[in-house]
């Protein structure tokens, strides 16, 4: 049965008739099939948070969703679903006072139309915020994974919907916060965990000189620590090495000659 | 993005099934050059002759064919990022064709038509079918397909058409019933195992490896796309003109499109060579470069061989065969066997000892410079049997043979120390 905690990748590749159904919903959807369900993206939500980003109600989304996978569904209350506030409509004081040049900006639907996943970009940016400035995110629909990953690093966030385009701004507060808490989610964001990055620039080494020097790096991951590769190719060799030894990877590839490799702890699911 | 820890144990490469067909190959290199020493005596005049046939076949089946089967078994899975459909099969067929090549081989060699060389036939063509059915079988799961499958596609077609038509032709040797020429049958058996069958390979292989070894990258790959074209409509239509008796006029239009294909090929693989980050080539990648060179040789003479009446000249194709097999291929494959026999056996040793323990770098697995030994010994030996087929003078065939038969134990030699390191 598919409850609203399940991953949406994971529920697409179990039961691929329920893409149908997402499609059915939601243009966005839609678009993240085309991409092999939009992979990262995908993985990192689950179905009650595909059901806020896109804006439709979960009960019926879940009752749909398990109709198709020709299962009894059992639906849960109505009363249990909380109808979250999605929009802060009052912009906040601290935003209202703070001056242009404080904002930085990043536009992330290019990244997302090509499939890819701007995670990365994301979690770049913030990493340079200097202290008294505004993260400014413009995005095609409402990032609320995003939200409890900056939460977690003491980021509020105030959102403005303008025609099919989102402007999230992403700020830090040294005074108690007036906003409410809106998106606690009990699902672990496993990204929000990693403080440090270590990269890796292989992109000038004839193999197997880069298999060998993410090999004599990876004892330096942790658990709170996650490795970008920089790579001129997508190093199929180095999965099944990486698997061998409790590690997983994601790959980006940016351009033909470009791939990024997120490199990673294996999850303990 | 894509999620890789999943499939990604899936993709390690069958080492052993591998192996096997490189180490058959490589004393296929040793065996063909003996025999041309012995027998040099006999490499004159026409080419249909026993031993030239035999040779030949030591050439295209034992030495040339059998490293493409073991080097594909080993890159399909890293070009096209697919799990090798039957391991199994790939062993399976490793048998059939073996003893079907060496049957084959002796047939020629003592000129034994009939019965023994058509199963020999049959035997090989039984494993070009189990190859092909493999990879098709692996292809069918190919997400992300590029350049490289569409040239070994191709490559898998031809394969096909040349066992059958050789085949055929075997068959023909012991009760004739081809109704055109059987040396214009044979034109097309050749042609389209050199060009069709191992070039397309070659070419297609070529695109992925050489940017890899040389790092380079920038560069489109929009004469590739193009040398495929003219190449194939070239190809196709020679092999069906070939069935017909009277093809003059078409023949002058697909051969120098096959030209045109190659020229096209080349000026990729210069764009590609221009690009590269790593300025400095090693001997392999040296290997490698000379092979394309003396392509372009190859090339100005089959073109030449096509427009004029070449039977007047009459050793010309042995020439051409030669520059074939052992300019072109043979030069080829050892440069790129110096940069993939390496990795390979060091990413099968090794790698998965990589920050756990000390491994050895990938240039302490053989000796860089009686490899370079070998590429003199090579080219000299080239130039100088090439020279001497064309003035027919014999103590210089004994003497590039020689050469050529050393500079093959020098690779097999390195070949050796690397599989044992």
């Amino acid at each position: 049965m598919i409850t609203e905690d399940i991953r949406i990748l994971k529920m697409v590749t179990e039961y691929p008739s329920t893409l149908e159904v997402l499609n059915k919903f939601s243009p966005l959807f839609k678009n993240q099939a085309k991409a092999e369900i939009n992979n990262s993206i995908a993985r990192r939500i689950n179905v009650k948070q595909a059901a806020e980003i896109a804006g439709v109600d979960l009960t019926l989304l879940l009752n749909e969703l398990n109709e198709s996978i020709n299962e009894e569904s059992n639906p849960p209350k109505k009363n249990n679903i909380k109808e979250s506030k999605k929009m802060q409509n009052q912009k906040p004081e601290k935003l209202k006072k703070i001056n242009a040049e404080k904002f930085l900006q990043l536009d992330v639907r290019p990244i997302i139309d090509s499939g890819k996943d701007p995670f990365l970009e994301i979690m770049s940016a913030v990493k340079s915020l200097k202290e008294d400035e505004v993260f400014h995110l413009i995005n095609s629909f409402e990032p609320i994974p995003l939200y409890s990953v900056l939460e977690g690093r003491g980021f509020h966030h105030w959102t403005e919907k303008d025609g099919n385009t989102f402007n999230v701004f992403f700020f830090r507060d040294s005074e108690p916060s007036d906003l409410p808490e809106n998106f606690t989610t009990k699902e672990k964001i496993t990204e929000k965990d990693f403080d440090n990055v270590i990269e890796l620039d292989v992109r000038e080494l004839a193999p197997p000189e880069p298999m060998m020097k993410v090999l004599e790096n990876i004892s330096r991951i942790d658990e709170n620590t996650l490795m970008v590769v920089h790579h001129h190719r997508d190093p199929v060799l180095l999965y099944p090495k990486l698997e061998e030894r409790g590690y997983s990877a994601m790959t980006n590839k940016i351009t033909d000659d470009y791939y990024k490799v997120v490199i990673m702890m294996k999850r303990k699911e | 993005m894509n999620q890789t820890s999943t499939i990604a144990s899936s993709y390690s490469p069958p080492f052993r099934i591998v192996s096997k067909y490189f180490i058959a190959a490589i004393i296929s290199f040793v065996l063909l050059n003996l025999s041309l020493l012995l027998n040099h005596s006999d490499i004159v005049g026409h080419h249909f002759n026993p031993k030239i046939l035999g040779i030949t076949h030591i050439a295209t089946l034992g030495w040339i064919t059998m490293i493409i089967f073991g080097a594909l078994f080993q890159l399909i899975p890293v070009v096209l990022e697919v799990k090798l459909f039957s391991e199994k099969l790939a062993e399976v067929q490793f048998w059939i064709y073996t003893v079907g090549a060496i049957g084959l081989i002796y047939c020629f060699w003592y000129f034994n038509t009939g019965k023994y060389m058509n199963i020999s036939a049959i035997l090989l063509n039984l494993a070009m079918f189990i190859f092909s059915f493999n990879i098709i079988m692996t292809f069918i799961r190919v997400k992300k397909w590029n350049i490289t499958g569409l040239y070994l596609g191709a490559a898998i077609f031809y394969l096909i058409v040349t066992a059958v038509a050789g085949l055929l032709l075997a068959i023909n040797l012991g009760s004739p019933f081809i109704k055109i020429d059987h040396l214009q049958y044979l034109n097309l058996h050749a042609h389209t195992a050199f060009i069709g069958w191992v070039s397309m390979v070659v070419m297609g292989v070529t695109f992925k490896l050489i940017p890899m070894f040389t790092l380079s990258h920038g560069y489109k790959l929009k004469f590739a796309i193009w040398a495929f074209i003219f190449i194939n409509i070239g190809l196709l239509g020679i092999n069906t003109i070939f069935h017909y008796q009277e093809t003059n006029f078409l023949y002058y239009i697909f051969t120098p499109m096959i030209s045109v294909g190659i020229c096209l090929f080349l000026i990729q693989v210069y764009i590609i060579f221009k690009n590269r980050v790593r300025k400095k080539l090693d001997t392999g990648l040296r290997f490698s470069a000379y092979a394309y060179l003396m392509l372009v040789l190859t090339t100005i003479l089959g073109t030449f061989i096509a427009f004029i009446d070449y039977q007047n000249i009459i050793n010309l194709t042995l020439i051409y065969g030669y520059m074939i097999i052992f300019g072109f291929f043979s030069m080829l494959i050892v440069g790129q066997m110096y940069k993939i026999v390496p990795f390979l056996v060091w990413y099968h040793k090794y790698s998965g000892k990589v920050g756990i323990e000390k491994v050895p770098m990938l240039k302490e697995m053989f000796s860089e410079k009686i490899a370079q030994y070998g590429f003199y010994i090579m080219i000299i030996a080239l130039f100088g049997s090439l020279f001497s087929l064309t003035f027919r003078n014999e103590f210089g065939l004994i003497a590039s043979f020689s050469l050529m038969l050393l500079s093959s134990l020098i690779f097999s030699f390195n070949m050796t120390t690397i599989f044992r390191k």
